[in-house]
């Protein structure tokens, strides 16, 4: 212990900075971050290139989608300690609906967003609510069957186009003078991104308050927290289908892009790799999930010149990665306080309590 | 939907369904051992049964079965099939020990958390799939009739095949034999106080790490039997083959109440069964979907599987 | 005496075939400091496990402010006004004192996700209220300056007060306390004393659990003994303390006397 807090942690020092900086430096600094991530496909170079595919393509799918996802799982994974395995299927959700009402009806894309985002949300309960009551380990068998089974029924009914799926989807109507077509990934990046940054602020809202400490008890000791008053299952429930709806907007912006879509693209390896991005980059750790899925994405586009034996590298990589640092590359780590006048409480002489 | 068919050939397709249920059970015991003793799925045992199928498949190589000969007779043909059945549990066995060794117990030892221990093996099953997909290019492979297949007896309209009772009776043979290792020996012995209660085993003198090592060996014994009986039965094999049989095998060890030996032979048995009625009445493209809601079914009204675990402690 | 609080009638509670309370009458008055004895497996713990919901019992009933209490969730009955804490103790070790015990007070909020999430007027107000009740009872408890810190990196004796903080957290009527002077000296288990005092002067009333005789002879105003599943007393402690059930109960299995 001791050898390790002497140690120089960059980490703790940019968060003590990061805590000791005025208003104006934290909001600079965060538009600095923000504006770097929005001009990010710009950085089109060698370096970054990826064989098959350029940089802007990639950046939306996988990274930026990635990002995404594990962004939505680690609310379910990560704060509530709930393993779902089946992720996948929300995303399957949205992106069906906007390939069905897209194809089938005149709504355009920001019409369907909701649409798809409330469907997701609604497979959610149902799969949710009496599920979510059993075991841990019962809950990741239902899971991946469910995610199994959203794409076997998608296989199996003709009417959504079987095992081909769905083709000529339409893409967003143009915003703000951006034109979202095929050849160019960017305007699609910048929703994403808008999309990503969005769940990122409502994740750090609840974390800090009452949702965040329900979960945060039903994580470590589920029975106490019942005890302590947390209608666990409902903030479980809740959990869910925040993830849900995360993972079905995903889905709807995803399909939109790729303008056709079939079922097996919707297969546990999804689910699998999403979890893994979570539990490699540093599970309940927002900055830590967002950088293990950055680089679970990109690696094996990057290393696409491997080509076959790729994926084997992935596999491989998991597990070392898992023997050597467990909890992930940026594990969560929680900062203590010592200051006795912490959150500055008003000094009140000696204790009563009403 | 066809139900009629389910009526006409109800004795057929229960036999069927048994013998696809004697290859779950034996795959399932794997799952439920394992969870016993360390409570954890392990996400790695689809594989241990791939393996066992490719083995399976390069033993009759080695012994000279080609699939173009016709199928062998007298001891030949009982050595051969004996030769691949050694072979297949041999390899799942070895595979199933190194699994743990890689992906569990550097893990285990510093007590990392139940997440990064799943990834862990869902690291090494993602390398045997790929493995075996660049070995094999991706291309299904086909076992050689080692066996003639004929029908012995006709029962109320069902056919009785001689290799799908070979199956049933085998598979009831392991499964007593494993029986017999966990309620007599001195490591079945260990890994029923392990399931009980990790502490004290260790306390009472039980080394983990043994008993642990030996309960992966079972688990991938059990499932290596369960590859070369698949092979000889569906006589095909492929990377892809443990995934699906991976995921029937464990819902069968939670239906019949997972880290409880006896339900997931019963829980494999029903579920070869509901699945091949299933099959005949909705088409196959619908099995995986029915047994699911039956499992949700299950769980959600006893949610300890059908013959309750073995292991519950009460809780507060 | 007053009014009662908290009542058992002919409380039974088997597992399998062993049956761990047998027709157990109780009551707890309000405003009192009732104390639950009796030797080790005599049940006392399975009476707060009947009671805060997490076991239900076999036949009786459990009424509390002339409520059933039996097949209501815990969380109802934590809502409903009593609180606990835990013979090994069951902090959320890797949460802050603080959010121990707001987590405690977040009991009566009403906004939840969607007010968090669009920060609405009510829940902005419930959150201050709930830090502020925190901070209080961090105060109370003397573990102010604790408040920072992970539940897991207390000292042991921090962590047991704690665990009280986070149960006076929820507003309980009733808080019951499961040996909360367990593994104190003796310095420690007078101030343990004089806090629990002040927890029922506060206006709330407390059972506990206690091995402590001198402890609960000082500052109960009833005791009830249990052995084998059944109450064999019940009185004030002077009664208690001289009655020949009691003490041949304990020299069977005589109490940690520490």
């Amino acid at each position: 212990m001791a050898d390790k807090k002497n140690r120089y942690n960059i980490r703790d020092h940019a968060a003590t900075y990061w805590e000791n900086s005025p208003k104006w430096r934290r909001v600079s600094m965060s538009i600095a971050f923000i504006a770097f991530f929005y001009a990010l496909p710009f950085l089109n170079n060698p370096l970054v290139n990826t064989p098959g595919s350029d940089f802007q393509s990639v950046l939306f799918y996988p990274v930026g989608m990635y990002v995404l996802m594990a962004i939505g799982l680690n609310i379910v994974v990560g704060k509530s300690g709930l393993l779902d395995l089946g992720y996948v299927a929300f995303f399957a959700i949205g992106a069906y609906t906007m390939a069905i009402l897209g194809t089938h009806t005149a709504l355009n894309f920001w019409e369907i967003l909701p649409i798809g985002i409330a469907l997701s949300m609604v497979a959610g309960v149902l799969l949710g609510t009496p599920t979510l009551r059993l075991r841990g380990d019962y809950l990741a068998i239902v899971t991946l069957g469910f995610g199994e089974i959203v794409r076997i029924v998608a296989v199996n009914i003709e009417a959504i186009g079987g095992p081909r799926g769905i083709a000529g989807i339409p893409t967003p109507p143009d915003l703000f003078k951006a034109k979202f077509t095929i050849l160019d990934p960017k305007p699609y990046y910048w929703v994403l991104l808008t999309f990503t940054l969005l769940v990122i602020w409502m994740v750090r809202r609840m974390a800090a308050r009452r949702p965040g400490r329900a979960w945060d008890a039903i994580r470590q000791d589920d029975d106490v927290a019942q005890l302590m008053g947390v209608n666990t299952l409902k903030y479980k429930v809740w959990a869910f289908v925040l993830g849900a709806a995360v993972a079905g907007a995903g889905g709807v912006l995803y399909a939109s892009q790729i303008l056709s879509i079939v079922p097996d693209q919707f297969n546990l390896n999804v689910s699998i790799l999403i979890l893994a991005c979570v539990v490699f980059g540093g599970i309940g750790n927002l900055w830590g999930v967002i950088l293990g899925a950055a680089l679970l994405a990109f690696t094996p586009e990057r290393i696409r010149f491997l080509s076959q034996p790729r994926i084997l590298v992935f596999g491989i990589a998991l597990v070392v990665m898992m023997n050597l640092r467990p909890d992930g590359i940026l594990p969560k780590k929680k900062r203590e306080h010592f200051d006795p006048n912490w959150k500055s409480v008003e000094e009140s002489g000696e204790g009563e309590i009403k | 939907m066809d139900f009629a068919l389910l009526h006409d050939a109800f004795w057929g397709l229960t036999f069927d369904g048994l013998a696809l249920g004697a290859i779950y059970a034996l795959i399932s015991l794997g799952y439920t051992l394992v969870y016993g003793v360390l409570r954890l799925i392990n996400f790695a045992h689809s594989e241990v049964f791939m393996i066992g199928t490719f083995s399976a498949l390069v033993a009759s190589g080695i012994m000279g079965v080609k699939v173009e000969d016709d199928p062998r007779t007298g001891w030949n043909m009982i050595f051969t099939l004996l030769i691949c059945l050694v072979a297949a549990m041999l390899a799942s066995g070895i595979t199933a020990v190194l699994v743990e060794i890689v992906a569990y117990r550097r893990l285990r030892q510093r007590g990392a958390t139940k997440l990064a221990t799943l990834i862990s093996a869902i690291g090494v099953s993602i390398s045997l799939v790929e493995l075996f997909r660049i070995i094999t290019d991706s291309l299904p492979r086909e076992f050689p009739r080692i066996m003639d297949k004929t029908f012995l007896f006709s029962y109320a309209g069902a056919d009785i095949r001689n290799d799908k009772v070979i199956v049933i009776i085998a598979a009831g043979l392991m499964m007593f034999a494993l029986e017999r290792f966990i309620s007599k020996s001195r490591y079945g012995k260990g890994i029923r106080a392990v399931s009980m209660d990790e502490n004290t085993a260790t306390l009472m003198g039980v080394n983990i790490n043994k008993v642990i090592t030996v309960t992966f060996l079972a688990g991938g014994l059990m499932a290596g039997a369960a590859a070369f009986f698949y092979i000889l039965v569906y006589e095909n094999t492929s990377f892809k083959v443990g995934f699906f049989l991976g995921i029937s095998a464990f819902t069968a060890a939670v239906l019949g109440g997972i880290g409880n030996l006896k339900g997931a032979l019963f829980g494999g048995f029903v579920l070869g069964i509901l699945e091949t009625y299933t099959s005949a009445v909705f088409g196959t493209a619908w099995k995986a979907v029915i047994s699911f809601l039956i499992l949700v079914l299950v769980l959600l009204i006893k949610p300890t599987g059908l013959f309750g675990e073995s292991i519950q402690q009460a809780r507060v | 005496m007053s009014e009662k609080l908290l009542e058992l009638k002919n409380i039974t509670m088997k597992f399998g075939g062993v049956t761990a309370l047998s027709e157990v009458n109780l009551h707890v008055s309000k405003g009192e400091i009732a104390a639950l004895i009796g030797p080790n497996g005599a049940g006392k713990t399975t009476v707060f496990n009947v009671v805060t919901g997490v076991y239900k019992p076999t036949s009786g009933e459990v009424n509390f402010v002339g409520q059933s209490v039996v097949g209501k969730k815990r969380y109802q009955v934590t809502k409903m006004g009593i609180a606990r804490t835990f013979q090994n103790i069951r902090l959320f070790g890797e949460s802050t004192a603080l959010e121990n015990v707001v987590t405690g007070a977040d009991v009566h909020s009403k906004s939840g996700v969607v007010g968090a999430i669009f920060g609405t007027p009510r829940s902005r107000r419930e959150e201050a209220a709930a830090l502020e009740r925190g901070m209080e009872l961090l105060e109370f408890m003397g573990l102010k300056h604790r408040a920072g810190q992970l539940g897991k990196n207390l000292p042991y004796g921090d962590q047991r007060r704690l665990e009280i903080a986070r149960a006076l957290a929820t507003n309980p009527q009733l808080l019951l306390l499961d040996e909360p002077a367990a593994g104190f000296n003796p310095a420690e288990k007078v101030a343990l004393a004089a806090t629990i005092r002040k927890i029922r002067d506060a206006g709330y009333t407390v059972l506990l659990i206690e091995h402590d005789m001198s402890l609960i002879m000082d500052i109960s105003d009833r005791v009830a003994v249990l052995d084998f599943g059944q109450k064999i007393a019940d009185d004030v402690p002077k009664v208690v303390q001289n009655d020949p059930r009691v003490i041949e109960a304990y020299l069977g299995a005589p109490a940690d006397a520490s």
